[in-house]
């Protein structure tokens, strides 16, 4: 009974496995790799471009339990800066080995990775030239990536843990003639990065200004294909999948332009010409018969767009002037479209017909880029403005939940839609959930949202204000007037009096 | 072709690349960096009052205060309002050795504001303060009623109160509408100086012949209040703060609202009672080289200085020099001539011999 056990005779262990052992170890070997490839496919870019993914959310879920703690992030403090220029761009945050980290750069021509939990820089990359745009991770061979764009005309990619250099590559060659190349935050879509840049060659022979879209291969850097969209600056690209692969990009003059980038050179699909400038990127949202693209001009019109044929669905007005992109949420099964505009509002649209749901002022422009994120089930959204304070919304009707100083601009003139600052971007994680925003006073700022927090807003409501009042009356009233009426006069005074 | 334009430009670009001892030229003003701009409107703007004719002074007066808006709104980069000057100058002073040029563009402003205080007087204040002339020009539609209530020796008046009253209800009607519509926060404390002004207001009514020279010493306090915010790196708004800076702010708007109606009750109560920035030009123009001279033996008693001062710095024949605000008025409306301006430029070298 014994000899027929071990055998394996007469049961489920009867197959030979030692006589098909190196069959068996391959087919292991290739459902591992399968189910490894399932994976990394699932979470392939966990912040694939600018604001995360296409429709814009900025914002990351996070299961894990340790806690994550305020900081507020100073490196190199006291540097002289242009006014106008992104202090620190809009983070990307992504969850690497466990901990979730935020990478993010600015003028100090410099890659930040944070980890958050730890509050600690774990490395740092300097460049040549200052970052001006977001960074984008996704996973390289099993192994999370950082990639971004410098004004050195150079993409960087680097693993997100360690900080090891994956490669870079140099997008326009350098020229003694050529001035600032403003290169915009990488999207990363399968095996493929696209990014923009323009580059302004101001030589009197080759004087010309290209705004140029690479897709390189993710893992080498190289260059597949490159193609000059227009002679102006560029938004970041946007992908999305509709039939096939698309990717849309809009000029600074308010071309929207999108290519059917499915072959091996993109072909243009259609193009449509907003009625002002541009500012922002396109986001994109897959309703439930078609996707449709969302892109706000100056001046304020927000315009959905089919991102099939190109035709406007809807247009609305937001404001006077919207200064960043938009982003696209979840409302109880109903899509609906944020945007911050500089009449000191953030809007709530239908996305499907653009019915206007709410509006809500604030303290000062709604210069960045709405965050969606959800919170123990309940739908927020988050967004800064220049009375230098980041606030907290609640995305159902727009209600302000918190608010908090996030310092004054390291120059005291702002240059209103002279640049995109920093935009807030979300790690949403229950009680640990928080906030990670480059504010344009050199710092740094991860702030739990249900925590205590420094700098939650002083006067935070109505009757706080009040009180306030009250207690300003009660002071000059009692102490400083009478003090003031009752002390002697010296005698220049009296010859006055 | 191509290839030799590029070897051309760059044998020159070798050539002439290290010529000078800076990149660019003029570098550091690139961006604003320093307010030269700033510097020279302001200083023109100081110096008119030494270039005016005496005829008609009043006129070219009334046109350097609108020229100083216009310099403030479009031009002044740093100023931000009186408590936005004092605390840009320790900013500005903190930066020394540092950043000497950031240095600069913070002090430019309060330093020519000072520099030019000491040698052409308390000038800035009654000839280009933007504050200053919206309380000027809104106080003219009043000057009337308040001249005759000055008259009477500031007796109580049923219309004082009223008109008390009126900017006390639409201090607090804005403040509700705010309040329901945004969030305020401690840089907007300039909603508690508007609150003072209408508790000043308030008392002036029933006391001012009593209380007036006693409460002007508040801008002392709110000078330390000022300094020590800027100390504490709190950026309190000042009015008119939201006419200098792109920055939306109601709270400076309402407190320039605040302002400009108190002006109609009691002409400059701005700077007056509460002015921080009044202490320093005081101070700096108290040994200035130009400034109004009496002579009382001359004067008559007919009480004409002190109906056309607005500040109530002159009365017959005596000048208060911590008050003055060096608009001469006195000096081109008194009958007998007591008022003469002296520039003592040589005070100095004549002390020395």
């Amino acid at each position: 009974m014994k000899n027929k056990v071990m055998s394996g005779e007469g049961n489920i262990f009867s197959f030979p496995l030692r006589r098909y052992s190196s069959q068996v170890g391959f087919l292991a070997f290739l459902a591992m790799t399968i189910f490894c490839g399932l994976c990394s496919f699932a979470d392939e870019a966990p912040w694939a471009g600018v604001r995360c993914g296409a429709d814009g959310r900025a914002s990351l879920s996070w299961n894990g339990a340790s806690e994550i703690n305020e900081w507020h992030y100073v490196y190199r403090s006291g540097r002289r800066y242009k006014s106008g220029l992104a202090v620190w761009t809009s983070p990307a945050l992504a969850v690497v080995e466990g901990r979730p980290m935020a990478f993010i750069g600015g003028y100090d021509q410099t890659m930040h990775a944070m980890d958050l939990l730890d509050k600690k820089i774990l490395w740092r990359k300097l460049t040549n030239a200052e970052i001006q745009s977001s960074a984008a991770v996704a996973k390289v061979g099993g192994l999370d990536t950082v990639f971004w764009g410098s004004c050195d005309r150079s993409v960087y990619a680097v693993l997100a843990y360690s900080g090891r250099q994956l490669w870079t590559r140099e997008l326009v060659p350098p020229s003694n003639s050529l001035g600032d190349v403003n290169v915009s935050s990488p999207f990363v879509h399968g095996d493929r990065l696209y990014i923009s840049c323009f580059a302004y060659d101001r030589s009197l022979t080759r004087n010309q200004q290209k705004g140029m879209l690479f897709c390189l291969a993710l893992e080498s850097g190289e260059i597949l294909w490159k193609h000059e969209v227009t002679n102006g600056a560029l938004s970041s690209p946007l992908v999305f999948t509709l039939d096939k692969a698309y990717l849309a990009v809009a000029a600074k003059r308010g071309l929207l332009s999108c290519f059917d980038i499915s072959g091996a050179k993109p072909v243009l699909a259609w193009t449509f010409q907003m009625p002002h400038e541009v500012l922002g990127s396109p986001v994109f949202a897959d309703l439930d018969a078609k996707g449709i693209l969302y892109l706000g001009s100056k001046y304020g019109n927000l315009i959905a767009i089919d991102a099939k044929s190109g035709k406007e669905v809807w247009q609305r007005m937001a404001g006077n002037w919207i200064d960043n992109s938009v982003c696209v949420g979840q409302l109880d099964c109903r899509k609906v479209v944020f945007a911050g505009s500089h009449d000191y509002c953030v809007y709530a649209f239908d996305a499907t017909s653009g019915e206007q749901l709410w509006k809500r002022p604030l303290g000062g422009e709604v210069f960045s880029a709405p965050a969606f994120f959800e919170m123990d089930g309940h739908p927020y959204l988050a967004a800064a403005a220049l009375d230098n304070h980041l606030y907290i919304l609640d995305a159902q009707d727009g209600a302000i939940v918190s608010s908090y100083f996030t310092g004054n601009p390291i120059w005291d003139k702002l240059a209103k839609g002279e640049t995109l600052w920093g935009s807030p971007s979300l790690l949403s994680a229950g009680r640990e959930s928080c906030v990670v925003y480059g504010s344009f006073n050199d710092v740094v700022y991860t702030l739990p949202l249900k925590k205590d927090c420094s700098l939650t807003a002083m006067a935070r409501s109505p009757s706080a204000l009040w009180w306030s009042l009250g207690i300003v009356f009660f002071v000059f009233g009692g102490i400083i007037l009478p003090l003031t009426i009752l002390l002697p006069l010296k005698q220049s005074h009296k010859d006055i009096a | 072709m191509l290839e030799y334009l590029d070897f051309i430009e760059n044998k020159l670009a070798g050539l002439f690349g290290n010529i000078k001892l800076v990149e660019k030229g003029l570098l550091g003003l690139e961006g604003s960096y320093v307010e030269l701009l700033t510097v020279l409107a302001l200083g023109l703007l100081a110096v008119m009052p030494v270039l005016v004719p005496e005829k008609k002074r009043q006129s070219w007066r009334h046109l350097n205060q609108l020229f100083g808006i216009v310099i403030f709104i479009f031009v002044v980069f740093t100023c931000l309002g009186v408590f936005g000057m004092v605390r840009n100058f320790y900013r500005g002073l903190n930066e020394i050795g540092r950043e000497n040029i950031i240095a600069l563009y913070y002090c430019s402003v309060p330093a020519t504001v000072l520099v030019t205080s000491m040698l052409f007087g308390p000038a800035f204040c009654g000839w280009i303060c933007p504050t200053g002339a919206l309380q000027e020009f809104m106080a003219m539609s009043t000057r009337r009623w308040t001249n005759a209530w000055r008259k009477a020796g500031h007796p109580f008046s049923w219309w004082m109160s009223l008109g008390m009253l009126a900017v006390a209800l639409v201090f607090l009607v804005w403040m509700w509408r705010l309040s329901v519509t945004r969030m305020f926060f401690i840089e907007d404390a300039s909603i508690y100086w508007s609150e003072v002004l209408i508790m000043l207001l308030f008392v002036l009514t029933f006391r001012m012949k009593d209380w007036d020279a006693r409460l002007r010493r508040l801008r002392v306090l709110s000078f330390i209040i000022i300094v020590i915010g800027a100390v504490l790196s709190i950026r309190i708004t000042s009015p008119v703060h939201f006419g200098f800076s792109k920055v939306y702010d109601p709270a400076s708007f309402l407190s320039t609202v605040m302002v400009a109606l108190g002006a109609l009750l009691i002409p400059n109560v701005w700077c007056r009672y509460l002015c921080p920035w009044r202490c320093a030009i005081s101070w700096a123009a108290k040994n200035s080289v130009r400034s109004i001279e009496s002579e009382r033996s001359k004067c008559t008693h007919c009480g004409r200085c002190a109906e056309v001062c607005n500040v109530a710095a002159v009365e017959d024949g005596t000048i208060n020099r911590d008050e003055c605000h060096f608009c001469m008025k006195c000096v081109d409306s008194c009958p007998s001539k007591v008022f003469t301006i002296k520039d003592d430029w040589g005070r100095k070298c004549k002390k020395e011999d």
